[in-house]
């Protein structure tokens, strides 16, 4: 038997025993990603407002706010509902987030627009989508590894850093770099990547506080990897649960919506 | 042994250089905290409202060698609009709100002295109260802006949109809705799970006003337009499934019933495409444009019909359909293919041109001709009976927060063109600055060619509170 040979049966030897380790390390980290969801957001619909800074190289440039109506559905997926409250020239536009159905409402034309799933990032309001899509329905986790790395306020964290690649049409991204802090499964970084494999945002989450009836992040850093010069801090307030009707996840309810 | 040391090496090494590739994104993070809180948490809980200052000037360029001359008046060269707008609800409790949304214009123009009555006139654009009776229940009385349609460039299912625009400062019909008038009606709704029903009805509260003519326009809420005739709207959508939302409608003007189908589905993840149908039994355009102006006087009872149709009634349908892209770098084009039934055919617009060269601005003749183009003109209805519709839209373009967006509107049938380009720079949370340019293009024989406005440009300035 030839080296080469010998090195082939080895490897192929090697690859059968760790098959059945990469199933269940693939399932764990299904698992681990499943776990960070339920600490971002809660599984009851609720009700918070988003606030939105903008930064141009570091300076404070612009804000929006919104607020946000978040109801989880049937298949696991966060349907949302935002409405701009600032700044005023937004002022009463809304977005429906629903599945594969988004809709753009604008209360000077008085007309909703259909708009895409790529369509949907071009706003700030895709943003709250983000903050509270819950990964693990939409992406196929597997783990890298695990890591030590800083977290926004620069504290060493231990992390399980995983892969997710997208699973479905729904899923914003086509992949996902993510670390999760190990024990508390609190999520602590994300880089999120286009079709084509371009680094489009880093979010760091940080802040975490009791919220929505447990502890979770109240603060985003989102940095545009596109033009590194502009990053946006998202801040959760005023959270609280609130019954969402599946009713309002229609364009028909979008006129309707009344935020008071 | 070497070479397991080696590559246990090589992995240290890569870690590491992997965790200080991490290390660098934290460099991006803003060190400052966000200064001012936006009003947000301050806003007054007692009404909502968008309030904006703006002043645009614009200057037209005109063609003198029109065949078909136009009557006058013609576009001003120049035109300066100072305008407040305003929308703003205010809640009479948990279940009911009173709406108004309006906007005040001071205008200075080419022809028209100052002061003048002209100079200040209101645009009534809504002012309704709304309750809900029961949950997802609704019951809206008043003036309502009742739009429907999924399309950008024509919505053929927008039925309320005949006659409703007033003094606009674009020619892009995706922007024309923002200042419309509302209907004076009643419409209850009922909002399900999964649909919605809502039926309107607008009565005739007075006669139709002439085209083109507002000769009470200051304050006038302008029922004219709006109200000259008794209408009703029965409008339902279902979601079949997640991305399946069908909207059908039915629409009644004086004994004449049209149906309507609204349709969206998302292909892929950055695409939408869209269909939108319209149908019932009508005359053509020029038809109907003589009908109208005979009614309202514009036209003399007497005088012979220099261009008709056949003066025939029957089905015609038009349609818009087409499909949306987004691009990575947040650009959106919409194309789409416009369709009207009871447009001008290529021998319409022979007929058209033919009777109307040599003519004098000031004859009976091109005013009647002209007359067909201001009523298509005034309902917002194509007047060309195959249309191709390019609009692109480009968000933080060079620059964040500069918008750019094009659109070109083209008669299928001649090539010639209505394009457009705007920018938009938010310079600000409260401060706004636009330039917009458009052109029409074609030859002298053409749809978009033969009118009397060859260019325009405006600059605004806007400031909202």
């Amino acid at each position: 038997m030839s080296r080469q040979s010998k090195l082939f049966l080895a490897a192929a030897f090697a690859t059968s025993l760790a098959l059945p380790a990469v199933s269940a390390v693939a399932q764990s980290a299904q698992e681990i990603v499943a776990a960070s969801d339920r600490v971002r957001n809660p599984t009851e619909p609720f009700r918070s407002t988003l606030v939105l800074t903008e930064y141009v190289s570091g300076q404070e440039r612009s804000h929006s706010a919104f607020v946000l109506f978040s109801k989880l559905d049937a298949s696991a997926h966060f349907s949302n509902l935002l409405e701009y409250v600032e700044p005023p020239r937004d002022a009463g536009k809304r977005v429906l987030l629903d599945g594969r159905s988004f809709w753009f409402y604008d209360p000077a034309s008085k007309t909703s627009v259909r708009i895409s799933a790529q369509q949907r990032l071009v706003g700030q309001a895709a943003i709250g989508d983000v903050l509270t899509v819950n990964l693990a329905a939409d992406y196929t986790a597997s783990l890298s590894g695990t890591e030590t790395i800083d977290d926004a306020a620069r504290q060493k964290r231990n992390c399980w850093h995983l892969e997710l690649k997208a699973a479905n049409d729904t899923a914003v991204y086509n992949r996902v770099e993510y670390w999760v802090e190990q024990g508390t499964f609190r999520p602590v970084k994300g880089k999120f990547y286009s079709d084509s494999g371009r680094l489009l945002k880093i979010i760091y989450y940080r802040n975490f506080i009791e919220r929505l009836g447990s502890v979770r992040p109240a603060e985003a850093v989102i940095i545009d990897a596109v033009d590194s010069s502009l990053a946006t801090i998202a801040v959760f307030s005023d959270s609280r649960f609130q019954d969402v009707p599946d009713a309002w996840f229609q364009r028909d309810y979008l006129p309707r919506l009344q935020v008071r | 042994m070497k070479r397991v040391v080696a590559w246990l090496i090589w992995l240290g090494l890569a870690s590491t250089a992997m965790a200080a590739d991490e290390d660098k994104d934290l460099e991006l993070i803003p060190r400052a905290e966000p200064a001012a809180k936006p009003a947000v948490a301050t806003r007054s809980a007692d009404s909502t409202a968008r309030l904006y200052l703006e002043d645009a000037l614009t200057f037209n360029t005109l063609r003198n060698d029109l065949l078909v001359p136009a009557p006058p008046p013609l576009p001003p060269h120049w035109e300066q609009r100072l305008l407040g707008d305003a929308r703003v609800e205010w809640p009479l409790g948990p279940s009911a709100i009173v709406a108004y949304s309006g906007r005040l214009n001071i205008v200075a123009r080419e022809g028209v002295g100052f002061p003048n009555r002209d100079n200040v006139t209101h645009d009534l654009r809504e002012l309704h109260l709304s309750i809900e009776p029961r949950p997802r229940d609704y019951l809206d009385l008043g003036r309502i802006n009742v739009k429907s349609g999924v399309a950008l460039g024509f919505n053929a299912t927008d039925f309320f949109k005949a006659r409703a625009v007033v003094d606009p400062l674009t020619a892009d019909p995706s922007v024309l809705r923002e200042n419309r008038l509302g209907t004076l009606m009643v419409r209850g709704q009922h909002l399900g799970d999964d649909g919605s029903l809502s039926l309107a009805y607008a009565p005739k509260v007075t006669d139709a006003a002439p085209i083109g003519e507002d000769p009470d326009r200051g304050f006038s809420p302008l029922f004219g337009r709006t109200n000259a005739s008794n209408r009703w709207l029965v409008k339902g959508s279902a979601r079949l499934r997640d991305d399946i939302n069908p909207e059908l409608l039915l629409y009644g003007e004086n004994g004449r019933t049209k149906i309507g189908a609204n349709l969206t589905e998302s292909v892929g993840r950055s695409t939408v495409a869209y269909v939108e149908w319209a149908g019932g039994r009508r005359l053509g355009i020029v038809d109907e444009a003589l009908v109208f102006g005979r009614q309202t006087g514009a036209i003399p009872d007497l005088a012979p019909n220099v261009i008709d149709q056949g003066g025939k009634e029957q089905f015609r349908s038009q349609a818009a359909i087409g499909a949306s892209y987004t691009t990575e770098n947040k650009i959106t084009f919409n194309l789409e293919y416009h369709y009207n039934g009871a447009g001008l055919s290529a021998d319409d617009w022979s007929r058209w041109f033919a009777a109307g060269e040599g003519q004098s601005a000031s004859s009976p003749i091109a005013r009647q001709l002209w007359y067909v183009r201001a009523y298509a003109a005034d309902r917002q209805e194509p007047l060309q009976r195959h249309a191709v519709f390019l609009r692109a839209d480009w968000v933080d373009f060079l620059v964040p927060k500069l918008e750019l967006t094009g659109f070109a509107l083209a008669d299928a049938r001649d090539g010639s063109t209505l394009l457009q380009l705007s920018a938009d720079y938010a310079a600000s949370d409260f401060w706004s600055f636009g330039v917009l340019a458009s052109a029409t293009t074609g030859g002298r024989r053409s749809n978009f060619g033969s009118l009397p406005q060859a260019s325009t440009i405006l600059f605004k300035v806007t400031r909202y509170f």
